[in-house]
């Protein structure tokens, strides 16, 4: 009964392949080459599929057509340009560089050097020594020097820079 | 300071962008897209009436007067919609509408062959039914010629001028909107 099942499944597997997928190339290399068209080859009815990948009428169409192309001894951009002549460069999943497509290729380098630049500078100013610090190293050396007179000036200074923040802040 | 606030606002002013950007693709239509065949003679063709084996249409037959060149089949639910507006077109503007007929079932590659007589049969029916705008009929039964018009599917719509260059092609069908909108400029610019 297993058995009986199993070559059913095989029959009937054998049987939907070979309607569709008899066809006949002259050569390895023919093969090949058909394989890559029909993959960069965009289906005009169904937006997302290559014409290998679609069923619709006009996919099987443009497969026949292709077949016959390479028969009559086409490479693979004359056919290629064959169905961009009737379809539009819509038809072909390798769009070339040109004013229309040219954002697409020219806008991540843009992003990649406008993030380099960003990052240069940070690296920059964070390198650079705040001017704060050296107010603030000036008053350690007055404290040092002279303890209690930096120290009345030393809270003024703070006071000062509290009143300069809250301004800030306000801003 | 302010170079500050313009970085810090840079995301959101992108992200509005590609939201602008999103929102124009959500309501753009995939079908509208340029033809390749605008501007460039009608291709050569042979192919029998659909009414007469004998009666064999070329491209010249297609010369000296503008035309609409209509894709239709009996198989196609929106060609049926379409039907009675063409009708109107050829009655009330005198528009010259020639039929191409596009049969999905024929593909003798695959051992499939389109039954001739019944879709004469179907046409006739269909038309008496609905309206019968086509002066006549071409079929192309192994779509060669639909394939060299870049036709995708049906119903689509073509516009030749007296010289044989195709002037428009449109995609879907054709209405009242999509005549006034669309097709008429061409057509009055070119039945002058």
């Amino acid at each position: 009964m297993k058995l009986f099942v199993i070559a059913i499944i095989f029959i009937l597997s054998f049987s939907s392949q070979a309607t569709e997928d008899q066809i006949i190339f002259k050569s390895e290399q023919q093969k090949s080459t058909y394989i890559e068209v029909i993959a960069e080859l965009r289906c005009p009815k169904c937006q997302n599929q290559n014409i290998a990948d679609s069923n619709a009428v006009v996919a099987k169409d443009m497969r026949v057509k292709v077949k016959a192309l390479l028969d009559e001894g086409k490479n693979k951009q004359q056919v290629i340009d064959y169905m961009i002549n009737r379809y539009g460069q819509f038809a072909h999943y390798q769009p070339p560089f040109n004013f229309a497509t040219s954002s697409l290729w020219l806008l991540p380098i843009g992003f990649i050097l406008f993030a380099v630049f960003v990052q240069i500078n940070r690296s920059k100013s964070e390198s650079e020594p705040h001017g704060n610090t050296s107010e603030l190293d000036d008053e350690l050396a007055q404290l040092l020097v002279n303890p209690l007179d930096a120290e009345e000036q030393g809270v003024d200074n703070i006071l000062n820079e509290d009143d300069t923040i809250d301004k800030k802040d306000k801003r | 300071m302010t170079k500050k606030v313009n970085l810090r606002f840079l995301p959101l002013a992108l992200f509005v962008l590609l939201l602008a950007f999103l929102l124009k693709g959500l309501f753009s239509d995939p079908n509208e897209r340029d033809s390749a065949l605008i501007g460039k003679p009608f291709p050569q063709f042979e192919l029998p009436d659909l009414n007469s084996d004998t009666q064999i249409h070329t491209e010249k037959t297609l010369l000296n007067e503008p035309l609409l060149i209509n894709v239709w089949g009996t198989w196609c639910i929106t060609c049926k919609y379409e039907l009675p507006y063409l009708a109107k077109l050829a009655k009330e503007y005198d528009v010259k509408i020639v039929g191409l007929y596009y049969d999905q079932n024929h593909a003798p590659e695959f051992g499939q062959y389109a039954d001739i007589p019944a879709i004469r049969i179907e046409v006739k029916d269909m038309l008496a039914r609905l309206g019968n705008p086509y002066q006549y009929n071409i079929l192309d039964l192994d779509r060669s010629l639909s394939l060299n018009l870049g036709v995708t599917g049906a119903p689509e719509t073509f516009i030749v001028d007296g010289d044989g260059i195709v002037r428009m092609h449109h995609m879907g069908d054709v209405n009242e909107r999509v005549w006034r909108e669309k097709l008429a400029p061409v057509w009055n610019e070119i039945s002058q």
